[in-house]
């Protein structure tokens, strides 16, 4: 599959995002991101996650800077998983917090047609949130089926 | 208080697919989805490999696991810090959460390809509610069963047992216990089918709930949802059956080159599902399947309680064939016995003069044993067989009485010489009969003993 393919898949709207982490004693954390956004195809990338809700994984990746970010579409169940290096853990800026309320406002209407009501959806915290950059370095398909795990880059 | 497995109960029930964060020796971390949590015990939950991926070579490198699961009411995340403790390749667990995936590989056409490698069990450590993860705090929605539901449901078994206790034939037994379900437990869409140990299918001979009855569709056994669980003899309880289908779908599309989808019978844009093998001791006896457009329809607690009912169900449909056979004689008929349908040759005559102008074409294939009428398929097999046999000897001789016993000793029919289950291919004969061509009639006019009854013209086709 082309980068490009796994761009335009990875990054269009209404895709579900997790994010996991590792501490230094192997212990994982996880947490659910609200939105996600690369303007470099791939090579970089900024994944959203709710300040409330990330406490363990952002202490991880302050400790360890590995990250692996999973995005999938709810109804399709294409899966990309990105594996790279944090650069920079930050406060969303107020100009991305409308990117976060529209990706979010997208992924509710994707499980609205799969019966999960939008006002559900909507009621997840995401403001404030941490915006984490990640050096991409690694793409895999996590698409479920035989050829889950292979890696596109 | 810290948070228990039965606490959040509702988070697995695979309505809302669940995440789960493992690491490799190097410390890289790997993050997933996993379609659901199955709750071992109080201390230890199961996940399902199906692949051998990257979380499943994370575990044997670091046990540790990291697991975020959803209540679908509230929405409101928990998350579960486990430990790998070991894969289970058989035995009760892994036959529970093997039947599911068979089920829906089935359905999807990867039966064979699409299953349960192991079932990989973990202590739990620590639960946690995910506080903040949601703007306002989830009201309070418990899901455990109240002292009224709790009465009401006791109420429904002794109800079902009175049903099957007291049922004179199959037909109101089956009726009673589908009313039963739908009184009691609120299952209004459901189905009764029974096995055929002759042709290795399942026939629906009740249902509740459908526009359409649907009596006489058959299944394979081992061929979707119902076929998987009289192949396993094991009950199954789908929450979101549209996602798992997705989900199956998508392995479908990967892999490519599959065989084709095998079309669920009963609702088309059911949620829910449970289906329940009818067995006494390995023998199985039918399945009974409810559905539901509610993903949270049938809970935990169903699946005990019915299995419970279906047990009685399935010696209840035992009773009736037993009861049958035994006041069958299985002697050649005599001439007393012939003299007892002797008079029914007048009958014939005398509803002969009611039949309107209608005339109902029946037409029998004898490649497969198939009886259309009006060339619309009505039914096959020995249900087949036993309505051409009627109906050629009401053409030839104008008889229209007939005895169980009789159907028993032709040895054309093709009827088992034990548990042959002639009343149920009556009922689905009957029943055929009323949906299709309501103006052709079998009547109960004794125990053992029945009517043809002929509201039409009748012209007989054999090809």
């Amino acid at each position: 599959m082309s980068t490009d393919r796994v761009r335009d898949l990875a990054l269009r709207d209404g895709m579900s995002v997790l994010v996991g982490t590792v501490d230094r004693a192997g212990v994982p954390a996880c947490c659910r991101a609200v939105a996600l956004q690369s303007d470099d195809d791939l090579a970089t990338l900024t994944v959203y996650v709710p300040v409330a809700t990330s406490r363990d994984v952002i202490a991880n990746v302050a400790s360890t800077k590995r990250v692996a970010v999973s995005t999938s579409h709810p109804i399709e169940n294409v899966s990309f998983q990105m594996k790279g290096s944090v650069r920079e853990v930050r406060l969303a800026r107020d100009d991305e917090a409308s990117f976060i309320e529209y990706r979010l406002g997208k992924f509710a209407e994707v499980l609205a047609e799969i019966g999960l009501p939008r006002r559900i959806t909507r009621s997840v915290n995401h403001s404030p949130a941490f915006a984490i950059e990640v050096a991409v370095e690694q793409i895999f398909d996590q698409t479920p089926g035989p050829k889950a795990g292979v890696a596109i880059q | 208080m810290s948070t228990r497995l039965a606490d959040i109960s509702r988070c697995f029930q695979g309505v809302i697919p669940s995440m789960v964060a493992t690491s490799d020796r190097n410390g890289t971390p790997n993050v997933t989805y996993v379609s659901q949590v199955y709750v071992v015990d109080e201390g230890h939950v199961a996940l399902s490999c199906q692949f051998f991926n990257k979380t499943r070579r994370n575990l044997d490198e670091n046990p540790r696991v990291c697991a975020e699961v959803y209540d679908p009411v509230t929405f409101q995340a928990y998350r579960l810090h486990l430990r790998f403790l070991r894969s289970e390749k058989t035995g009760p667990l892994f036959e529970t959460m093997a039947v599911r995936i068979e089920a829906i590989a089935s359905v999807t056409g990867m039966k064979g390809i699409f299953k349960l490698i192991a079932a990989d069990v973990f202590e739990v450590l620590r639960i946690e509610p995910v506080e903040g993860f949601l703007d306002t705090p989830p009201a309070d929605a418990c899901d455990s069963v109240s002292v009224d539901g709790l009465r009401s449901e006791i109420r429904g078994l002794q109800y079902v047992s009175e049903k099957i206790n007291r049922a004179a034939d199959l037909e109101s037994l089956l009726d009673g216990v589908l009313d039963a379900l739908d009184t009691y437990f609120g299952f209004s869409q459901t189905m009764v089918l029974l096995y055929d140990e002759c042709t290795k299918r399942l026939t629906t001979i009740a249902s509740r709930g459908y526009g359409e009855s649907g009596v006489g569709a058959e299944v394979a056994t081992g061929e979707g949802l119902i076929g998987t669980v009289a192949c396993e003899r094991r009950l199954l309880r789908i929450s979101r059956l549209e996602a798992e289908l997705r989900y199956g779908r998508a392995i479908r599309r990967e892999a490519g080159g599959m065989a084709p989808e095998v079309p669920l019978p009963g609702l088309p844009d059911a949620q829910s599902a449970l289906v329940i093998p009818l067995s006494i001791g390995d023998r199985l006896i039918g399945v009974l399947a409810a559905e539901d457009r509610d993903p949270l329809r049938f809970g935990e607690w169903h699946e005990a309680y019915l299995e419970v009912v279906g047990n009685q169900i399935a010696l209840g449909i035992d009773r009736m064939a037993d009861d049958d056979s035994s006041t069958a004689d299985r002697r050649p008929p005599t001439a007393d016995s012939t003299r007892d349908v002797a008079p029914a040759v007048e009958s014939a005559v005398e509803s002969a003069v009611d039949r309107d102008t209608r005339k109902r074409t029946f037409t029998f294939y004898r490649n497969d044993d198939c009886v259309f009428v009006d060339g619309d398929y009505l039914i096959r097999n020995v249900p087949g067989r036993i309505l051409w046999k009627l109906l050629n000897e009401w053409r030839s001789g104008g008889r229209t009485e007939f005895t169980n016993r009789e159907l028993r000793l032709d040895t054309n029919l093709g009827l088992p010489p034990v548990k042959d289950n002639l009343e149920s291919r009556l009922i689905l004969l009957r029943r055929r009969l009323d949906e299709k061509c309501p103006d052709v009639r079998l009547e109960p006019v004794a125990r053992g003993r029945f009517a043809l009854r002929l509201g039409s013209a009748v012209e007989l086709v054999e090809r």
